[in-house]
């Protein structure tokens, strides 16, 4: 869950989606800003932290990266217990990493936590030639079941930041009762991609 | 196809155990991190304490391996294959005194480490792969892998995207001839059993053994081996059921055995098993240094799988003190990761594994499995149900 000290703010985040999609690749540019050409295989799950500045508050993401092959989903729930965000990812040159991340958001919707905020990446957006999937038809979808949508690339980097910017962004400021006083934590309800400076 | 039975041509075999490790003295003055590769060609990053630990622990392994040779003199070759006692009834009173005597002597004598060139032959009798091995027909591998060569399963897909991605960067292993080989025994193996197929994790697993052993086949039939008769059943199914069952035994004996730490962490929400799940599945090989991985692996293969408990309980022993002042997960995860990393003296985790620990039977750990098995079962079926129901939903 999102908790809250002043202003600063604790989430919980996972990600999930197909093997080889890119999950572990996008924390390792996100925490580290690297790229590996071959990333190890995550086996049960990796556990990252990363502090982000949004506005005038601070949010701390402690990032589960799941392991994607199919029976490793029967761990997933252990992840995703109490995640205050989940970054669902597929890659677009795979139309079966597609349709496994419309389970995922199938099974987060009924099992996760109801004010989750989803967001939908479709990474290696870098392979535009090799591309299976759509961003019309992912928005679509994403639009649909009320996620936000962007397609990455944690090769060149593009869109990742931006993605958990947007979330952070996103996270509900519960309890304003809780905020020192004259300080009221608003949830913008941003649009697209902001290209603000974030996690400087 | 070629070189299935061929020796594994490692350059840095055992060259290293000869040459001391010699942080230069930039990196002794600043304690920067140094790199090196270790026994078994990983690339290590450690302190310069890391280092002078490694030289230790090299010289340590040359006296135990003074002390095996010693025994094979007095002994004779293979005297630790006559440990059985009670097969032949005929035997004399005394050629039963000296198989127990054999027995209790190898096993402390595993505990301390089977010298690395000794290694794959002890392994290979212990464990059981010889005799798993001399049921079948000579040609069984070398058949196997022709008779499966260009096949393409779901298996064999997710093999080759894993090819890469283990152990990225290993001297050998990060080669087209090391994939290869990681391949034909992987692929063999998912069709030797189209029920475990291929699950992640076993990547990291057959990679050391292929390391160890020096051959494909021989690798093929320790990782047979393990799977069918050393480790719990169905640790790497369909919905990982044995890995589950493990899991649930290990939080009961950490709360048994390590209360203070069980106590402390349950306060904090965390879930031993977010972090331990990696260590049963991959039998460690991704959180310790190699050297560490395969002296655990030398007990596993002749004392079974409750080895690995002992090992997951004793690193969280010898944290203790810092493991209960943790205030967040993170800081939890934090405190296992840099105790793992840094484990490079495995004697420092094998004594607490076996001195502190307690002792724990097979006998107790099948015992814990049997009561722990229903309820995995009805919640991996629940679970399988409510996504099914899901998908109905979805229509
Ligand atoms: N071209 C390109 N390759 C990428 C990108 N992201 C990841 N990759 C590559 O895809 C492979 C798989 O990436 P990972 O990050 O390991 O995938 P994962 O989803 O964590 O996979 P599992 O841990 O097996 O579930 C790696 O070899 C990466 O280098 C990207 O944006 N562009
Ligand atoms: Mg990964």
């Amino acid at each position: 869950m999102a908790t809250i000290g002043h202003n600063n703010l604790n989430a919980k985040l996972v990600l999930l989606g197909d093997m080889g999609a890119g999950k572990s690749s996008l924390v390792l540019r996100f925490v580290k800003g690297q790229f590996l050409e071959f990333q190890e295989s995550t086996i049960g799950a990796a556990f990252f932290s990363q502090t982000l500045a949004v506005n005038d508050a601070t949010v701390k993401f402690e990032i589960w990266d799941t392991a994607g092959q199919e029976r490793y989903h029967s761990l997933a729930p252990m992840y995703y217990r109490g995640a205050a965000a989940a970054i669902i990812v597929y890659d677009i040159t795979s139309s079966d990493s597609f349709s496994r991340a419309k389970k995922w958001v199938q099974e987060l919707q009924k099992q996760g936590n109801p004010n989750m905020v989803m967001a939908l990446t479709g990474n290696k957006a870098d392979l535009e030639d090799k591309r299976k999937v759509t961003a019309e038809e992912a928005r679509v979808y994403a639009e649909e079941n009320g996620l936000f949508f962007m397609e990455t690339s944690a090769k060149s980097a593009a869109n990742v930041n931006e993605v958990f910017y947007e979330i952070a962004k996103r996270l509900p400021r519960a309890q304003p009762a809780q905020s020192p006083a004259g300080m009221v934590l608003v949830d913008r309800p941003a649009e697209g991609s902001s290209a603000a400076s974030c996690c400087s | 196809m070629y070189g299935t039975k061929g020796k594994i041509d490692l350059a840095f075999e055992y060259q290293s155990q000869a040459s001391i490790l010699r942080p230069s003295i930039h990196s002794r003055r600043a304690n920067l991190t140094v790199k090196f590769q270790d026994l078994y060609g990983f690339t290590v990053e450690g302190n310069v304490d890391d280092v002078n630990v490694l030289n230790e622990v090299r010289e340590k392994v040359r006296q135990q391996g003074r002390v095996w040779w010693a025994l094979e003199a007095n002994k004779g070759v293979n005297w630790y294959l006559h440990t059985t006692i009670g097969q032949g009834s005929a035997l004399t009173s005394s050629l039963k005194f000296s198989a127990l005597a054999n027995a209790i002597t190898l096993k402390k004598l595993i505990r301390k480490g089977i010298p690395p060139v000794l290694r794959p032959k002890v392994w290979f009798s212990l464990s059981g792969a010889a005799k798993k091995k001399s049921t079948v027909p000579d040609s069984y591998y070398d058949d196997l892998t022709k008779a499966v060569e260009g096949k393409v399963t779901p298996a064999t897909r997710q093999i080759d995207h894993d090819l890469p991605r283990t152990f990225p960067g290993h001297a050998w292993l990060d080669t087209p001839e090391g994939h290869a080989a990681l391949r034909r025994v992987l692929v063999a193996y998912s069709f030797r059993d189209s029920e475990v197929g291929y699950c992640q994790g076993l990547n990291y697993v057959a990679a050391l053994l292929l390391l160890v052993m020096k051959t494909e086949e021989d690798a093929f039939w320790m990782l047979a081996v393990l799977l069918e008769n050393v480790l719990v059943n169905d640790c790497y199914t369909n919905n990982l059921s044995g890995c589950h069952v493990e899991q649930r035994v290990f939080k009961d004996l950490l709360t048994k055995k390590c209360p203070r730490i069980a106590t402390h962490l349950e306060a904090l929400e965390f879930d031993v098993s977010l972090v331990t799940t990696e260590w049963f599945l991959c039998l460690f090989s991704k959180s310790l240094p190699s050297e560490t991985t395969l002296r655990v692996w030398d007990v596993i293969f002749y004392e079974g799988a409750k080895v690995i408990f002992n090992v997951a309980l004793a690193i969280f022993k010898m944290k203790e003190d810092q493991l209960i002042i943790t205030h967040h997960v993170g800081e939890v995860i934090n405190v296992l990761h840099t105790t793992t990393h840094h484990l490079f003296d495995p004697d420092d985790l094998l004594t607490v594994a076996f001195n502190q620990i307690g002792s724990m039977t097979t006998n107790t750990i099948s015992k814990q499995r049997k009561k722990q098995e229903p309820e995995v079962m009805k919640e991996l079926d629940q679970r399988i149900r409510r996504l099914n129901s899901l998908k109905v939903d979805d229509k």
